[in-house]
């Protein structure tokens, strides 16, 4: 999938055809091998065209062809397109249900990104796949500037982790900040997003004792708006840090009845707000991923429109100069015949 | 009509309304909770809640039950925020199901052998006994 395709000569439109022939299939990963071929392959044979004109000339024949492709292309990303439209459309629903039970807790303990914990825990949270525009290189890209205030802050004792949720988040990331890097969790969105998944990774991220977890997601606003946003989760030791401080919470307010010690509701409360914050990201970035998506596309089928528009004009340019050059040269053979 | 209840689940907004009382499955038993409580945090175990009087039932006298999957209960100025792992309200449970499920639940719980099994079958069976106690209350009280 990552194969990177040279296309010197025209025989790219090989790799063009092989992507149009997936159509129904596999679309993201095969349309991903095609558009790239496409977008080289094509530009190069435009370039060629008329810049090199007269000196090595795409064949017509390899002009079809390549017209051929890229209509195969633009049909599989407006399917795509369409795609995306109807799982974004299920995802939402879910997405603004799933809001309502963040809430309280932001309320009770409230949110404190400018946390400065020790052993942190940062997480990204990004798609499995690809061509979705933007997205996960936007996440990567704040993640890392967070990263660098947190590193800035706690200096040298400063320990965070790095976790991402998403093929694509664990590739940019582990180029990007190998050093921080922890684990990735890849394959979430496969079936549908539960909460028991979520907290299982709560659980998980919680083994080794953070003193705040930061998620870092890209939230749906609307089907053109996603913007990354970060939550803050703190766990018990830091929340009662924080309740010293003049922004801390009230949580004193409260009287905790349970059989065990408070620490430990308070750490079951952690927990549950870890996940139920979790699940949110997800759905939300679930969410988000398939309306970038879908513009994405919805902007690949233009270009491959217009490219086809171009195309089209230089073929039947060219088609039109033959049968041209031909007719001159039986006329003028005729001519000479006859003067003869 | 004197407390303002929001039931939440993860996947969804469960409930929200008022009600005179409500009695909640906690981990120490059940507590009631009336107007002008003190704020309390508790957690909730798997069981059976009952609210009464105000949107969630006709009259002021009856009473309403729902089971919690556990969770917790957070009360500050008659404002009641229970947050569950997952909550079933008593219309959607099917009697006989229930009741079934709930005699193989405990069947299934003495039979369990090794830490797994009898953890899982535990569990089942607190579920199992909750949905079956929700739906006795309805048909008592």
């Amino acid at each position: 999938r990552g194969k990177r395709l040279l296309v010197d000569d025209l025989l790219g439109n090989m790799a063009l055809r092989n992507a149009a022939s997936f159509l129904g299939q596999r679309l993201v990963g095969a349309a991903e091998l095609g558009i790239s071929a496409a977008k080289s392959g094509a530009g190069e044979a435009l370039t060629n065209a008329f810049v090199t004109d007269g000196v090595r000339h795409a064949s017509n024949q390899a002009v079809k062809q390549r017209i051929r492709a890229i209509k195969n292309i633009g049909k599989i990303t407006k399917a795509m397109k369409m795609v995306a439209a109807s799982k974004m459309k299920n995802a939402q629903v879910a997405v603004e249900q799933s809001r309502g039970i963040v809430n309280p807790f932001v309320r009770l303990f409230g949110d404190h990104p400018g946390v400065e914990g020790k052993a942190g825990v940062t997480v990204a949270v990004t798609s499995d796949r690809g061509l979705c525009g933007g997205l996960n290189s936007n996440i990567t890209k704040y993640t890392r500037a967070l990263l660098k205030l947190d590193t800035a802050a706690a200096g040298e004792a400063a320990s965070t982790k790095l976790v991402a949720i998403g093929d694509k988040g664990r590739s940019q990331l582990m180029r990007a900040e190998g050093r921080l890097f922890s684990y990735a969790i890849a394959d979430t969105y496969k079936v549908r997003v539960t909460f028991a998944q979520a907290s299982l990774i709560a659980e998980e991220l919680l083994k080794s004792n953070p003193e705040v977890v930061k998620v870092m997601f890209n939230k749906f606003r609307s089907a053109i708006s996603f913007k990354p946003t970060l939550a803050t989760v703190l766990t018990p030791e830091a929340l009662e840090k924080q309740l010293t401080e003049p922004t801390g919470n009230r949580l004193d307010a409260y009287e905790i009845e349970a059989t065990h010690e408070r620490s430990d509701v308070m750490r079951d409360l952690a927990e549950f707000q870890l996940a139920a914050t979790l699940y949110n990201a997800m759905l939300e970035n679930n969410c988000s991923e398939h309306a970038s998506r879908m513009s994405a596309m919805e902007n690949s089928t233009k270009s491959a429109g217009e490219m086809l528009g171009k195309l089209t004009l230089e073929y039947n340019r060219k088609r039109q100069a033959t049968i041209t050059t031909e007719l001159i040269e039986i006329i003028a053979g005729a001519s000479a015949l006859m003067d003869a | 009509m004197s407390l303002q209840i929001s039931i939440l689940t993860p996947e969804r907004p469960f409930w929200n309304g008022q009600a005179d009382e409500i009695i909640l499955p906690t981990e120490t038993g059940e507590m009631g909770v009336l107007k002008n409580h003190a704020p309390i945090i508790t957690g909730l175990d798997v069981g059976a809640m009952l609210i009464r009087g105000g949107q969630a039932t006709g009259s002021k006298d009856e009473w309403n039950s729902y089971a919690i999957m556990g969770g917790f209960a957070l009360v500050k100025q008659n404002q009641v925020t229970i947050l569950a792992n997952e909550a079933v309200s008593a219309e959607n449970i099917n009697p006989e199901e229930a009741k079934e499920a709930f005699e193989i639940a405990k069947v299934n719980l003495e039979k369990a052998e090794g830490v797994k099994e009898k953890v899982e079958a535990n569990f089942a069976y607190k579920r199992a006994k909750a949905r079956y106690q929700v739906v006795k209350v309805l048909k008592k009280i």
